[in-house]
């Protein structure tokens, strides 16, 4: 049986969808079979950030109203053959949604796949909650900044209260220089406060711009980016790997700096 | 509070949070926040000689659960207890 996994945060913009999509194809590269589970019912977008939107034909809406076969409606990517994505629907709202349902869907899914990531919506409310109802575990995004971190602690304590007690924290738009500088909130300090085990941080890299633009996944446009090599990490440390933190310093006096492991 | 122009945004950054989490976890008002907090204080006060100024009531998570903290320090016990 596969995990069940929602990608959460509270505060809308801070990258759900994204890592949602590009930890999908590092998990799926590492050789299981993954489905990325579109929560945002009335607000899709994780078909356009993988670039499948033209192949969308049913949705989970379509499923839970019994319209189409849960295999009908899932779209495998176009680059990686054990990635598939399950849409939302744009004409649904969130109140149409019926959580048991969804739960069931997820449950019967669980049992073909070895990962299902939920992008969950934004917000506290029934999208979020509908998105948290399947999950055993949970990522926590948040980029470092105070609305982003408040945020994520009133959503850790809500799955708290709902047993999910597997939770991990990403720290997305992470820039390594700013921190040192001491211009921008320290990873070790958001994990201080919010009391979670922090399991990676993926750095501002605009190679994630460029692939959104062009509806590709880092892990095949971008192979070779640093932000590429901060999901594969993360995939690694989901499947239980004890992978090093990335440490980013810069050498000499060029603009780009290399970056390095931790001691 | 005076935030410096210049130095460490993220000091502040965190500082500020801290505050605002003692709020949002206390899931209380601020005004019911202070009130809990001076019943505290009174029913030490009873017990023990303490410096009612110098208190700290934190809330914070620790491993999967969010636990108030009272930090007081006592100058002396009370010899009538009332």
């Amino acid at each position: 049986m596969g995990r069940t996994i929602v990608v959460t945060a509270g505060k809308g913009g801070v990258g759900k969808t994204t890592i949602t999509a590009n930890l999908g194809a590092s998990l799926s590269k590492l050789g299981n079979k993954v489905v990325v589970v579109d929560m945002d019912i009335g607000l899709r977008n994780l078909d356009v950030v993988m670039g499948l939107e033209n192949r969308v034909v049913y949705n989970i809406m379509d499923i839970s109203d019994g319209k189409c076969k849960i295999n009908q409606a899932l779209v495998r990517d176009k680059h990686f053959p054990g990635l598939f994505l399950l849409p939302a629907s744009q004409i649904h709202t969130k109140d149409d949604i019926n959580i048991d349902k969804i739960v069931d869907i997820i449950s019967t899914i669980e049992n073909s796949f070895d990962y299902v990531l939920l992008d969950s919506p934004a917000g506290i409310e029934k999208g979020f909650e509908s998105a948290a109802a399947p999950a055993k575990e949970a990522l926590i995004i948040v980029t470092p900044d105070v609305s982003a971190v408040r945020d994520a602690d009133r959503v850790i304590g809500i799955l708290e209260n709902r047993g999910i007690l597997a939770i991990a924290l990403i720290v997305n738009r992470y820039d390594y220089g700013l921190v040192r500088r001491k211009k921008m909130l320290n990873a070790d300090s958001i994990v201080d406060i919010l009391g979670l085990d922090l399991i990676g941080m993926i750095p501002e890299d605009k190679m994630i711009i460029e692939s959104n633009n062009r509806g590709e996944l880092l892990a095949n446009y971008a192979n070779g980016s640093i932000a590429n090599k901060a999901f594969e990490n993360i995939s690694r440390r989901i499947e239980g790997e004890d992978i090093p933190f990335l440490n980013f310093k810069p050498q000499g006096k060029g603009f780009f700096g290399l970056f390095r492991r931790e001691e | 509070m005076s935030i410096p122009r210049i130095g460490s945004t993220s000091l502040i950054a965190e500082e500020r949070l801290k505050v605002i989490l003692v709020q949002d976890r206390s899931m209380l008002p601020p005004t019911k926040f202070g009130h809990m907090k001076e019943d505290v204080i009174d029913t030490i006060g009873n017990y023990f000689e303490i410096n009612k100024a110098n208190i700290l009531l934190i809330i914070q998570r620790e491993s999967k659960k969010t636990v108030l903290d009272t930090i007081a320090s006592i100058l002396s016990v009370k010899r009538k207890i009332r």
